[in-house]
């Protein structure tokens, strides 16, 4: 088996675990608002439909890539124990992601009540221990992507993680791909965030072309909404969409736009970082050495997060804060 | 004479299902997802050869588990409600010998329509260029092991209460027993001793019908076949459990006035 | 050994309602072998929970009932039995046929024998032309020869007919009767239930006739005939009969009408009016009504 270092609940974003029976992974939310499949009942009822199922093939995707192995969280009470994660486990924690609180479904012989009928399960179920565990690669669960994106096509994560998973082949006509397959969900998704965002974040991380990424992501910032009627998704989309906004800004030499923007972006989310740096370091990142690091950096933390960022408990585009603050 | 009597009653209970048209709505049903998946990827979607057998696996775990609950459920009211049972009780025939025709004539036809829809699911796994593999064969025989339990629980349900109810209680069961015992084997450590005692009382009346499914690793790539013994010991336990339930529903049946 | 016997027999149950039910109270009867014998009640009286006891489709609450001394419902008992239930649909989706090789191979039988008495019974009752049909296409009368047949399975010795006649048209009618009578000439005894008193005045050597559970009237069909008959003489002269007669009339113009229930009390009335050298008109026979009498008796119980 090949090992991936990249697990579907970060493609998607942060903070997907939730403490449910079968707990493995939480499907994020679809876009909200009606569409043209929510306008009549029946057409509800087909785009319910239409949502269960790509609801269902996400959840698949975390199993496919754990190769049919069910995964859970650990519940308060086991956390509340002291009882680790498979991360934690004998084996070393992979050194790509941190499982910390997630276990198998089925559990560990030592761990199990049911004697007899626990050494059938073990022996029936896709199961095995699995402490500093690899998953499968996840360009396997790309035709997923796909297919879900054809089901529901009002389904960003689709759009934007099976570019990202497309994303991480580092040929130009996988990043052309990628960047087709976000083109066509635009289409279908013309006001998301997400989308848009990560358009300009191919153009100016993969292709470096930060002329082509600026539309994208200006599209973005100028979208009228507000922070907080915004899905966690769509919200950290938009919050990237201003992050690579001021990189690009910054790489075309719009110094000055790139402080506007930082600003419009902080009006949104006041908190955040990395848009924080960008208004007040501004002396230091007009400096040559400074531009440099400073883009460097957030190019490789970005890459950084796409291939090893398999927290699932933290938010994604956090890791870009945590290395630009070691200057 | 009682194989032959037994055999008698589940030809009839074959015969009907055969001849009804929902077994064959449901097959019709299965082809048409299968085709559609096939269609999918005839028309582009590589790679899909996992998600194909998962599906395929799903879809025939769902159908399967409902036509066994739907043939069975009805079996025994509908015999009452429609004075058959009268004819089939005149004859020096027991109770009991008219609940195991029922029964085997239930899982036949459930083992039936199942062999249909693994068939078309075969096809169109095929169409995905996906490989036979041993463990393929060891998935349909302990699947059609777990629906014969899940026939004798459901004809047990239905000695106890209306048909309806019996089917409900049928669906709860067939899709909620590996869901509670999920639930068991999470709060397990954390309960008290007089839970765990509990929770062991209900692990060991449960129908286990998770345990027949090895969907997963079939589905999923390089997982080995399961070993014997364990097939072997899932036969033994299916045999009991459904054993068991015929001997309840008897209990039940044995003088009950119709 | 009698065919069927019950003693003291009880049958209480629970009704949907709630509420408890004694359907048979304390019921006694016996049916002679080669007999063949109307079970007649009113709706509710007990009919057809006596005869699921018989099939041991009932457990007794108390007493007992038994064929051929073998404890009813026992399979010994059943192997010697033939039921027709009443009004059942048998299986849709099976042919005439198909349902009557079912009910054979749990009667004991296999192979060729089987379907030759299955193919014999269904022409007997003329379903010749219908037994590779569906059930579900048959009218309500050829399911009922359906039943008829598969009562027959096996050659029984006591046939328990519920509502025998329910759905057939007279040739129908007319076509069992002669089945029914030609099975009795072979020695098989018949106990049957029905509302058709026409049915149960032509065919029955006796009758039981039950009420709230309870036996009010038994007695030999002939019996009750001659019982219920009326005989009616017309004279001309003055002959009193009024104590031979039931009723005693005088017409006008020297002419008298008087009616007998006994045959006895006619033929001394005729010896008296001839004795009298008086001229006797007319002579005529009246069969007494079973339904007047059903319904008179049950008044009476009620």
């Amino acid at each position: 088996m090949k090992t991936a270092p990249i697990a579907i609940g970060l493609l998607a974003g942060s903070g997907l675990f939730a403490s449910t029976l079968r707990g493995e992974v939480e499907v994020p939310k679809h876009h909200a608002g009606p569409n043209a499949h929510e306008t009549h009942a029946s057409a509800t009822l087909l785009g319910q439909f239409r949502t269960s199922v790509s609801s269902w093939l996400w959840l698949r995707t975390d199993l496919y890539l754990h190769n049919g192995v069910e995964m859970r969280q650990l519940t308060e009470a086991e956390r509340r124990r002291g009882r680790a994660g498979v991360g934690n486990g004998e084996a070393g924690q992979d050194a790509l992601h941190d499982d910390s609180t997630i276990v198998t479904v089925v559990p560990s012989k030592e761990r199990d009540f049911r004697g007899f009928f626990g050494d059938i399960e073990r022996a029936t179920k896709a199961y095995k221990p699995m402490e500093g565990h690899s998953h499968n690669d996840p360009k396997s669960a790309l035709p997923l992507f796909r297919l879900m994106t054809w089901i529901d096509p009002q389904f960003i994560p689709g759009w934007t993680t099976g570019a990202t998973v497309l994303g991480r082949e580092r040929s130009d006509s996988a990043i052309d791909m990628g960047i087709e397959l976000l083109k066509e969900g635009l289409e279908h998704n013309p006001n998301s965030p997400s989308i848009l965002s990560e358009l300009g974040r191919f153009y100016a991380s993969k292709k470096r072309d930060f002329a082509k990424a600026l539309p994208y992501l200006r599209r973005a910032a100028d979208l009228p909404v507000r922070a907080d009627q915004l899905d966690e998704v769509e919200a950290d989309g938009l919050t990237s969409a201003y992050r690579w906004l001021c990189l690009s800004y910054r790489e075309l030499g719009r110094s000055g736009d790139m402080y506007r923007a930082a600003q419009r972006g902080l009006q949104l989310f006041p908190d955040d970082p990395l848009l924080l740096r960008c208004a007040a370091d501004t002396p230091y990142i007009f400096t040559e050495k400074g531009q440099r690091e400073w883009i460097e950096q957030s190019i490789s933390a970005s890459e950084e997060h796409e291939h090893h960022g398999h927290d699932h408990d933290h938010g994604h585009e956090h890791h870009d804060h945590d290395h630009d603050h070691d200057h | 004479m009682k194989l032959r009597v037994w055999w008698a009653l589940a030809r009839g209970v074959l015969l009907e299902s055969l001849r009804r048209k929902d077994l064959w709505v449901v097959a019709i049903l299965g082809m048409i997802i299968m085709a559609a998946s096939g269609a999918l990827g005839f028309f582009g979607v590589d790679g899909l050869q996992t998600f194909a057998k998962d599906l395929g696996v799903t879809v025939l775990g769902l159908f399967s588990t409902v036509i066994a609950i739907l043939t069975t459920a009805r079996l025994l009211p509908d015999e009452i409600r429609n004075r058959t049972l009268y004819p089939l009780l005149a004859r020096p025939i027991s109770r009991f010998d008219l609940l195991a025709g029922k029964l085997m004539g239930a899982i036949l036809a459930t083992w039936l329509a199942f062999v249909i829809l693994l068939a078309l699911t075969s096809v169109a796994l095929l169409m995905f260029g996906v490989r036979f593999e041993a463990i393929m064969v060891q998935y349909a025989l302990l699947k059609m092991v777990g629906l014969g339990v899940l026939c004798a629980v459901t004809l047990t349900l239905s000695a106890f209460m209306t048909p309806s109810a019996a089917a409900t209680l049928s669906f709860v069961v067939a899709f909620g027993s590996s869901m509670i015992v999920r639930g068991l084997t999470m709060a397990y450590e954390t309960s008290s001793p007089a839970m765990q005692w509990f929770f062991k009382f209900i692990n060991s009346i449960l129908p286990q019908f998770g345990l027949f499914d090895i969907g997963p690793r079939v589905a999923n790539e390089n997982w080995a076949p399961v070993p014997l013994w364990v097939v072997g010991g899932l036969l033994a336990y299916g045999v009991a459990y459904a054993g068991g339930m015929l001997l309840l529903a008897w209990s039940k049946f044995r003088s009950q006035a119709v | 050994m009698q065919a069927i016997v019950t003693e003291d027999l009880h049958v209480r149950y629970r009704a949907k309602n709630g509420q408890n039910v004694h359907a048979v109270q304390g019921l006694s009867f016996e049916v002679h072998p080669g007999e063949i014998v109307g079970f007649l009640g009113p709706n509710g009286a007990g009919k057809s929970s006596t005869l699921k006891c018989l099939m041991g489709f009932v457990q007794p609450s108390a007493g007992s009932c038994s064929v051929f001394g073998l404890p009813a419902g026992s399979l010994e008992a059943k192997r010697r039995i033939g039921y027709l239930p009443e009004v059942a649909l048998y299986y849709p989706y099976l042919t005439p046929l198909e349902t009557l090789t079912l009910y054979g191979e749990l009667q004991g039988l296999r192979g060729s024998a089987l379907k030759r008495a299955a193919t014999d019974l269904l022409e007997q009752v003329g379903l010749g032309q219908a037994m590779n049909k569906l059930n579900r296409s048959l009218s309500k009368g050829m399911l009922q020869r359906v039943g008829i047949a598969q009562s027959l399975l096996g050659d029984p010795e006591v046939l328990v007919l519920d509502e025998m006649t329910s759905g057939l048209d007279p040739i129908g009618r007319k076509e069992l009767r002669e089945l029914l009578k030609a099975r009795q000439a072979q020695g098989t005894t018949l106990f049957f239930s029905s509302h058709e008193l026409s049915e149960v005045e032509m065919l029955c050597d006796r009758i039981l006739l039950i009420h709230q559970g309870k036996l009010i009237e038994e007695r030999p069909i002939q019996a009750l005939k001659d019982e219920l008959r009326q005989f009616e003489i017309t004279y001309q002269g003055a002959v009193s009969l009024v104590d031979l007669a039931l009723e005693w009339n005088e017409l006008g113009h020297n002419t008298y009408r008087a009616r007998f229930s006994d045959k006895h009390n006619l033929l001394k009335a005729l010896d008296r009016v001839q004795r009298e050298g008086r001229a006797v008109v007319d002579v005529v026979a009246q069969e007494g009504s079973l339904e007047e009498f059903f319904v008179e008796t049950i008044g009476r119980a009620a």
